[in-house]
């Protein structure tokens, strides 16, 4: 059954950007996100937060966290260099309330700035 | 006007090999940095780096408490930014009662002593954050502990702070934003880390630019 609307979660949708020497996986980066907060704040804080990874492709990708939590998940991000020894680093594009705001504000502006200079 | 909009600068960067210099620069522009000082390396032509980002020097001075002062009169008049990592007492001490250094980087052991001649001398605090991101478990937590005692003692004696990544390559970048909420993590509030990004930075360039006299002092 769906939680009524004034007790559900208030959430925040982070848009990031992977850069790595190797393709990674969507399963590997999730497991690697979840050790990194978990070593951090440990399982309560994990829980709090609720993360989820929305959707990833390769390069961009949405999490979902509590709206409370941004900073948390931020340095939890920032702490990732490594997953399975390859070298990583995440960029946080910015933070949105809807996934329909994170995707057109960050990642498609992104995508569109990188089309331009081609063009000329 | 949001508080991130700023300059950014990250006064400790140990680039690997030439070519990495300008890769990082651009990298680092593109993070939102509006200059970078490399660590005892020669800075590259203007034509290789990005247009409206520059690159400053650092000189690490490493040697025994004995030699430090020495070592620090030798380079004071260079023009480059003076950084020193931290050490023992005796070591950390030495650096901060010598006028002309600029950066203590992570002081392992650090007391109101110190604190006091750190603010008197204008010498700033680095906070190291590099070691957060490649450290875990008790390693991280020792390092914590060190930047939280510092941290309480540079708010209660006025020492300037630097946030610095200690980045040796490009995957070790992280944005300002990203190092405020690192900084978070041992208790400094969004405004501290700002002003240890920008304003504290933007300090030690004015002071070792060719025109500056001294404090108030300058050729205009």
């Amino acid at each position: 059954m769906k939680t009524i609307p004034t007790l559900r979660d208030k959430k925040r949708y982070i848009a990031f950007e992977i850069a790595s020497g190797e393709a990674i996986n969507r399963q590997q980066l999730f497991n690697e996100i979840l050790t990194s907060f978990g070593s951090l704040f440990g399982d309560v804080g994990c829980s709090e937060t609720a993360l989820q990874l929305l959707s990833f492709d390769g390069k961009y990708g949405i999490i979902r966290c509590a709206r409370e939590k941004t900073w948390e998940t931020r340095a939890a991000l920032a702490c990732i260099n490594s997953i399975r020894g390859v070298r990583v680093s995440i960029l946080v594009m910015g933070i949105s309330g809807t996934i329909k705001g994170a995707t057109e504000k960050f990642i498609q502006k992104t995508l569109i700035k990188e089309l331009e200079p081609k063009k000329e | 006007m949001s508080l991130f909009d700023s300059k950014f600068y990250d006064l400790i960067i140990h680039p690997e090999g030439s070519g990495s210099i300008a890769r990082m620069a651009f990298e680092a522009q593109r993070y939102g940095y509006s200059g970078i000082a490399v660590i005892n390396t020669q800075v590259p032509d203007k034509e290789t780096i990005p247009p409206g980002f520059s690159i400053y020097r650092d000189i690490e001075i490493s040697c025994k408490p004995g030699r430090l002062r020495e070592e620090i009169k030798k380079h004071k008049n260079s023009g480059d930014i003076l950084v020193v990592r931290g050490g023992d007492e005796e070591f950390n001490r030495a650096s901060v009662e010598t006028e002309g250094l600029d950066i203590l980087l992570q002081p392992a052991q650090f007391n109101n002593v110190l604190a006091k001649a750190a603010s008197d001398n204008s010498v700033a605090i680095g906070f190291n954050l590099g070691l957060l991101i490649r450290l875990r478990g008790d390693g991280r937590v020792q390092e914590l502990i060190k930047m939280r005692k510092n941290l309480k003692h540079a708010r209660k004696y006025d020492v300037s702070m630097i946030l610095t990544g200690n980045a040796h390559s490009v995957y070790d970048l992280r944005t300002p934003r990203e190092m405020a909420a690192l900084s978070g993590l041992f208790g400094m509030t969004p405004k501290e880390a700002v002003d240890a990004m920008s304003a504290a930075p933007l300090g030690i360039l004015k002071r070792k630019s060719p025109d500056y006299i001294q404090d108030g002092v300058e050729i205009i």
